[in-house]
């Protein structure tokens, strides 16, 4: 129920302003409804007229008095009716097909703009497949079940009101006739969707999990092949298909079998009408003419009845879908943003020191990860952080750049909190370079800009040649033109890290936080890297979360970090001469003998 | 069509329930309009007898149209889910005969879609098949026959309603074709920019490119909203079109049959009758136009399927059900290998020999060829030209499973199977018991943390064995590597998340406890191979020297060069 509560919030936020176009589309509809329940009475008096006319011609006496004037009368109104209800019907459309399109273009760009101010917790906490499911899936089942659902739910819900006020009117007995099979339609169909539901969500599982295994042996298929496991994998596998076609096939079943069931109670409802409305005419104290035109008319309603009931349950999937689209985009929309503080003020670099004081901090309430970390550095040094995984050095780096907020104690420039600084001002003072680089879709010269979408084409080589990349681009036949894209890519894992090297000197950061590369890197690559950070470190503040030793000998400082706190504090040669964690660290790590 | 018919074969008695059915179905709804037109007569006629008999008909006529119905539905899942379940099957038997290379030129994830989303938009054509294209084309002829025979002179109203109806969809179509082109490029941008912004948004939130991405994100989204909403507005003109044509030509009949019943008296009863079939006629129009956009996307689907079905695995294996291991020694004789779809080769002749029990280094920069020598060495390809023997024997001419018997291979992005940790090592050895288990999780320096988990052999290894950590990971890939003790063993960079400390560990441990097994060693770090009996420094594809450690130092200016970079700093900061 809350479900149904958030979705409705949730439709309410981004359909509200077009609530202009929902009324008139509803007004329209009404109208349309009433041409379309209408005109059958006029198709059963042309009927009735029809047969007058004939009774009078066949009549000798009578035959001079004949007309179809009345006949043909009554016939333009008929397809006049037709006419109104096309032309209503296609600006109802034509509206609601714009209010769908823009609606969910709205609701696009509002979550990718909700994506940009939330916290990067959000982003680290949640699977990029999960999130990105709620831009393809869930806002395409939002958009089907507006594009088709809308129109026909109103058409439905007006057709089934104005059938049966223009039954009631035509015949009040007939009406009941005609409505007498409903209860057990509504039973039958209530009983079936409920058995569907079940039997979807089982096959659906099942699907899920057959899916997964495919997904997961053929990715893993070397491993499949190299230990000659293929005949393995394929019994595994039938298990996993031989169920799905089991709970699959009741799944489509149970859904598949309430549209011919409902149509069968349509085409039985019409056999109804039809015996009764004929013993009517027979037995009743009608005109034979009036009765003729009674049951025509009946046969004709007979028919119409059951199709809004039909569709409303043929929709009934699709906006159950709508409905949890909505519930997950929203919970979207209702997750915090960074805390930016009002009127913050903006840092000029650091001028004197940078202070990680006593800071507590932990990414789930109750796991610490730093226990009262302390680091001072002074302007234009080079710190390196060191320790084992899960010590917590990237999570200094979370902390400087304000990825994250601090639970205990503060990160200060020069005795200012960073948390007093404006959000976007302090980050355009930090430059970061990530482990694994995240290039752009556009050429070589948009990602290495990227900071800076305005600076000149000068800026960007000499941006390049510092990163030691420039003469690889060069080599390039599109050289700085060249399209990126980071699904083909056309750089190595050494050569992403020099790209976003680049990328990161080009904006000229007061203080640089560098995470080093892993693996994956060649020797000859890992120099130039090497080259490249030399490059960029020089005369800036900057944090180093290093892999290798041997990258950060010449460090100001080397932090090394445990378990969330600080052991050894020091240079390379006091560390060594200290013979600590560090020194054990050193030597296994670089002695070759 | 042709892929098909072998399946649907096997549920000959399915299909045959099914397409009977849908003919019931189909006699019941064309015959009510008739029975009417009797009943009505009927009336006029003041026959009641005729009037009782033909109703009691007509209710007949409706509960064996619910019956035709069910049993439709039914049976054609039955067909659907049966020929879905089987292709499926042959598609999964057929990836698993290929070669690996096959699976390359596919790409996994490519093979993964044909695996789920093709066979699901094939199932689901099939069971819309069943229901509806048969039942449509026998509608639309069986009321057009009707509808001709009810009132013979107005035969060409049913033309000209069709004609307007097909020209206005043929227009209506054209444009939306190109439309709904655009719009998949627009999802695709769409969904990239998602995509980007997800992976990276640290770089977007340091470099402070909020605004910029939203710009980016708003221009693709604007072009989506702008495409579909324009096929929103054909669509709009379509329905009211084809429902206005139809009921125009109702009128025009109606008016034909008022000008000319006193020639035609009988036609005032079957006034209604003409009206259903007419509807009909323009119902099956609808929904077969439906059913053909429907269709052509499972056309390509089944072309896709097909496509992999077709595909001859690259690489055969003599015959043979010997999985006696050969003697571990290796030798490649002037090994020349190139990628398929490569014009350059990856390998160029290759030659060197390491006998049963020692072990090679081998280095080399990135995209130097060392994996695809390992990979060669499992068969994961076969070379252009020279040969590669194990224990003598030219691999081409060893049955699959003595080669996977003898050669055990540890690749530097460990996968393992969601499970339990036991299971993934006996897929390997299906006859592992616990003490096997332990001498392999010891020497690969897997013990330390298995033993400390509530469940240890038993513990679960999530999808994508995200459980673990990245270093655990490769020691269990190695502890899944070494239990059946093979006689080769390679390891692809396969401790490169490891900390140099439990390299060391398992490098001792392997030293001790595989003394029989010839190990591969590929490494980054020359620290890894330093005790190899023989290194292997590659460039470009080609031997460019091979000896031991200090032979290398002397003679290979290669090795020296990679040596330094790792050498140089510490001397530097001495």
């Amino acid at each position: 129920m809350s479900d149904l509560r958030n979705a409705g919030r949730y439709y309410w936020h981004y359909l509200k302003k077009y609530w202009r176009g929902f009324i008139i589309s509803t007004l329209l509809i009404a109208f349309s409804t009433w041409c379309i329940v209408v005109a059958p009475t006029y198709l059963g008096r042309a009927v009735e007229q029809l047969t007058t006319y004939l009774g009078q011609w066949t009549n000798p006496a009578t035959r001079a008095q004949a007309s179809l004037s009345p006949f043909n009368h009554t016939l333009v109104i008929y397809v006049l009716l037709y006419v109104g209800d096309a032309t209503t019907i296609f600006i109802a459309s034509l509206i609601l097909a714009r209010v769908t399109a823009y609606s969910t273009g709205t609701m696009r760009v509002g979550l990718f703009r909700k994506m940009q101010r939330m916290q990067v917790k959000y982003f680290d906490t949640h699977s990029d497949g999960d999130i990105l499911a709620r831009f393809t899936s869930d806002l395409d089942n939002i958009f089907n079940a507006m594009n088709q659902a809308l129109l026909e739910v109103l058409l439905a819900v007006a057709q089934f009101v104005g059938l049966l006020i223009v039954m009631f009117n035509q015949n009040v007995t007939m009406a009941w006739v005609t409505m007498a099979s409903t209860p057990v339609a509504l039973v039958i169909a209530a009983l079936v969707m409920r058995k569907a539901g079940t039997a979807v969500n089982q096959q659906q599982d099942d699907i899920g999990r057959l899916n997964g295994y495919i997904n997961e042996q053929i990715t893993g298929q070397k491993v499949l092949i190299t230990n000659g496991l293929q005949q393995d994998s394929f019994r595994g596998f039938e298990t996993y298909n031989n169920q799905v076609r089991k709970s699959a096939l009741t799944g489509q079943i149970w859904s598949g079998i309430l549209n011919p069931l409902m149509q069968g109670m349509s085409l039985l409802n019409t056999a109804i009408v039809i015996f009764f409305g004929s013993w009517l005419a027979l037995n009743g104290s009608l005109s034979k003419g009036a009765a003729l035109a009674l049951v025509v008319v009946f046969v004709n309603y007979a028919q119409q009845y059951y199709q809004p009931i039909m569709s409303l349950t043929s929709l009934y999937g699709m906006i159950q879908l709508a409905i949890t689209g909505a519930r997950r985009i929203d919970e979207v929309r209702n997750q915090p943003d960074e805390v930016n503080p009002v009127a913050g003020s903006h840092p000029d670099g650091i001028q004197h020191e940078l202070k990680i004081d006593q800071v507590h901090f932990s990414y789930l309430p109750g796991k610490e990860i730093l226990h009262g970390v302390t680091i001072d550095v002074q302007r234009g040094e080079m710190v390196a952080l060191v320790g084992p995984t899960g010590s917590g050095k990237t999570t200094v780096m979370n902390l400087l750049n304000r990825f994250y907020d601090v639970d205990q104690g503060q990160i200060s420039f020069d005795g200012t909190d960073i948390r007093t600084f404006d959000l976007n001002a302090l980050r355009q003072n930090v430059g970061i370079v990530l482990q694994e680089p995240q290039l752009f879709t556009g050429t070589i010269a948009d990602n290495i800009r990227y900071g800076d979408p305005a600076a000149s084409m000068d800026r960007v080589i000499d941006a390049a040649k510092q990163a030691n990349i420039h003469d690889f681009i060069e080599s390039l036949p599109d050289r700085y033109l060249t399209r990126v894209s980071d699904e083909q890519s056309i750089f190595s894992a050494g050569q992403k890290q020099l790209m976003s090297i680049a990328r990161t000197i080009l904006t000229n950061p007061r203080l640089l936080i560098l995470d080093e590369a892993t693996s994956n890197v060649d020797t000859v690559t890992e120099a130039k890297i090497q080259a490249a950070m030399d490059n960029v470190i020089q005369g800036r503040t900057s944090f180093v979360i290093a892999h290798r030793l041997k990258t950060i000998l010449n460090a100001d400082k080397i932090v090394v970090l445990k378990s969330g706190r600080i052991i050894e504090q020091g240079t390379h040669a006091e560390l060594l001469a200290e013979n600590g964690f560090y020194a054990e660290l050193y030597r296994n790590q670089m002695v070759f003998d | 069509m042709k892929v098909l018919m072998p399946y649907f074969k096997r549920y000959r008695v399915d299909v045959s329930v099914a397409l009977l059915s849908v003919i019931v179905l189909v006699f019941a709804t064309l015959w009510q309009p008739r029975l009417l037109q009797v009943v009505m007569t009927a009336i006029i006629k003041d026959d009641q007898q005729t009037v009782m008999r033909e109703g009691l008909l007509l209710l007949g006529l409706a509960v064996l149209g619910i019956a035709g119905g069910v049993i439709n539905t039914i049976y054609s899942a039955r067909v659907a889910l049966g020929v879905a379940t089987d292709l499926r099957s042959d598609l999964y038997a057929k990836i698993q005969s290929f070669a690996y290379a096959d699976v390359e030129t596919f790409s996994a994830s490519n093979l993964v879609v044909r695996m789920t989303n093709d066979i699901n938009q094939v199932q689901q054509i099939v069971m819309a098949g069943f229901q509806q294209i048969t039942r449509i084309p026998l509608l639309f002829i069986g009321a057009l026959v009707l509808a001709i025979v009810t009132m013979p002179e107005q035969w060409w109203v049913i033309v000209v309603m069709m004609a307007i109806i097909l020209f206005a969809s043929w227009i209506a179509v054209g444009r939306m074709t190109k439309y709904f082109g655009q719009t998949q490029q627009d999802i695709e941008n769409v969904n990239t920019v998602t995509r980007e912004n997800l992976m990276g948004i640290r770089v977007v939130k340091s470099f402070v490119q909020e605004t910029n991405e939203i710009k980016k994100f708003s221009h693709a989204s604007d072009e989506l909203t702008a495409v579909t909403a324009k096929i929103g507005y054909w669509f709009s003109i379509l329905m009211p079109i084809f429902f206005l044509t139809a009921n125009l030509a109702v009128g025009v009949a109606v008016y034909l049959v008022g000008q000319n019943i006193t020639v035609h008296p009988s036609y005032l009863a079957a006034i209604t009758s003409f009206i259903s079939y007419l509807m009909q006629i323009l119902y099956a129009v609808i929904n077969g136009g439906f059913l053909m956009t429907f269709a052509s996307r499972a056309v390509i689907s089944l072309g896709r399927i097909n496509e992999v079905l077709a595909t001859q695995p690259s690489m055969s294996y003599v015959e043979g059900d010997d999985a006696t291991p050969l003697v571990g020694d290796i030798s490649f004789e002037h090994v020349t290998f190139t990628y398929p779809g490569d014009d350059q080769p990856t390998l160029t002749d290759v030659s060197f020999h390491i006998a049963a029990g020692a072990m090679l280094g081998i280095v080399g920069a990135t995209g130097s060829g060392k994996t695809t020598l390992a990979q060669l060495i499992a068969r994961l390809y076969d070379p252009d030209s020279g040969r590669i023997t194990i224990g003598g024997v030219d691999v081409r001419q060893i049955p699959e499973k003595a080669l996977r018997a003898t050669v055990a291979y540890v690749l530097q992005r460990s996968t393992l199977f969601s499970g339990t940790i036991a299971a993934n090592l006996k897929q390997v050895r299906p006859d592992a018991e616990l003490s096997h288990m332990r001498w392999a999780a010891n020497v690969a320096q897997a013990s330390e943390f298995i033993e400390r988990l509530p469940e240890r052999y038993e513990a679960p290894v999530e999808e994508r064995s995200q459980n673990f950590s990245g270093g655990q990971k490769q020691r269990l890939a190695i502890t899944r590597g070494i239990i059946a003790n093979p006689e080769v063993l390679i390891l692809d960079d396969a401790t490169s998340a490891l900390d140099a400390k439990s390299e060391k560990l398992v490098q001792e441990a392997m030293d001790r406890d595989l003394t029989a097994t010839t190990t591969v060693v590929i490494a980054e770090k020359i620290a890894s191979i330093i005790r190899a009996d023989q290194v292997l420094v590659l460039d470009h594809g080609r031997v460019s020297g091979i000896g031991t450690h200090q032979d290398l130092l002397q003679t290979n200016s290669i090795y020296q060069k990679i040596y330094q970079t790792q050498k140089a700093r510490e001397e530097a900061a001495k």
